[in-house]
């Protein structure tokens, strides 16, 4: 759960496009969207740095309240946001209307607690697998990630979605058999060596063409 | 080495690699990855140059994922052959990287061996890169 109120000051965009998207990033602004509710959609402004504050302090999985002019208009999910992956900036959010005690559903990351036996004491190696699951529960009761014991697990063994506790008043939405984490025999430097390819450049085969023998 | 099995055309035209990488630019099953921050054509030599530099590093456990493939051929003419006459025979193989993709993840080991492995295996590619991990891109 997000550990303070998380406030994120925004302006309404008149403007919407390339250009005026430029100019607001420029402007140590980041362009949004606010919709849900049955309310046509709203392209907002927010603040770049109140924004980044509030993804560090939980706001990536909790509830944002949004302020215009320093009074708080509504409440929101952070859906999605869109990250230029070599300057990790912010270019784009995406945000859902939510009511503080609404139901929502929200994808949360999984973390793994401890170090699981067959690590510890057969040298395996931890695989996980699903790195979010989907749960639905009241907004403003959702934990920044879910937590797995992984302490006692084994050599092959592994935990499915069905397994996580969730917190008291969430249901999981991810399908109860999938795998979230598996312990793996560990190969060694030269096992996975001598499983790759041959050093030696093959000629690939031509689909549609004959080859010579034929 | 990586190569293509079965291929449509044996040439291809050369293309552009501007712009950033579109997919492929977060870490999808490890735990740390190396990110390219330069666009380049990567062979199949330097991939398997810097996959053989992370398995040494780790030597035992850890899993590691090479996320690119190369799949465009690349053609190269004789040596003291005037122009003309055709296109070249293909020579090798090679990955077309953008600004951001994701190259090599890794899980399974502590982040001290899995950024030193990422460090050694980026010093066989010809291009910069950094180091990315789930933790940094979830805080």
């Amino acid at each position: 759960m997000a550990t303070k109120a998380l406030t994120i000051p925004f302006e309404l965009r008149e403007k919407t496009g390339t250009s005026s998207a430029h100019a607001l990033r420029a402007a140590g602004k980041v362009p949004a969207v606010v919709y849900g509710h049955g309310v046509e959609p709203q392209h907002v402004a927010l603040d770049a740095k109140a924004f980044d504050e509030a993804l560090h302090h939980g706001g990536r999985t909790g509830i944002v309240t949004l302020s215009e002019n320093g009074k708080n208009v509504e409440t929101a999910l952070v859906r999605e946001i869109q990250i230029n992956p070599v300057s990790q900036k912010v270019f784009h959010v995406d945000l859902q209307r939510v009511g503080v005690h609404e139901s929502v559903h929200a994808k949360l990351p999984v973390v793994m607690v401890g170090v699981a036996r067959g690590v510890k004491d057969s040298g395996g190696v931890m695989d996980v697998i699903a790195h979010e699951l989907e749960i639905e529960g009241p907004a403003d009761e959702l934990p920044d990630r879910l937590e797995i014991d992984v302490a006692g697990l084994g050599i092959h063994e592994h935990v499915v979605a069905g397994d996580v506790k969730l917190p008291k008043g969430f249901k999981m939405l991810t399908a109860a058999d999938t795998t979230v984490v598996v312990i793996e025999a560990s190969r060694t430097a030269s096992q996975v060596e001598e499983a790759a390819l041959p050093a030696e450049q093959l000629q690939p085969e031509v689909i549609g063409q004959k080859s010579e023998g034929e | 080495m990586l190569t293509p099995k079965r291929v449509k055309w044996r040439k291809q035209q050369r293309g552009r690699m501007t712009g950033r990488a579109l997919r492929g630019s977060t870490l999808s099953f490890g735990e740390y990855g190396l990110q390219a921050l330069e666009p380049c054509w990567m062979t199949n030599r330097q991939i398997e140059a810097a996959r053989i530099a992370l398995t040494r590093h780790i030597k035992r456990g850890g899993k590691v994922w090479i996320k690119v493939f190369p799949d465009k051929p690349v053609t190269k003419k004789p040596a003291e052959v005037r122009m003309g006459a055709g296109k070249g025979n293909p020579e090798f193989w090679v990955a077309v990287v953008r600004p951001g993709r994701v190259l090599f993840e890794l899980s399974g080991v502590t982040p001290d061996v899995a950024k030193e492995a990422l460090r050694l295996a980026a010093s066989k590619l010809p291009i910069d890169t950094k180091i990315v991990s789930r933790e940094e891109a979830q805080a």
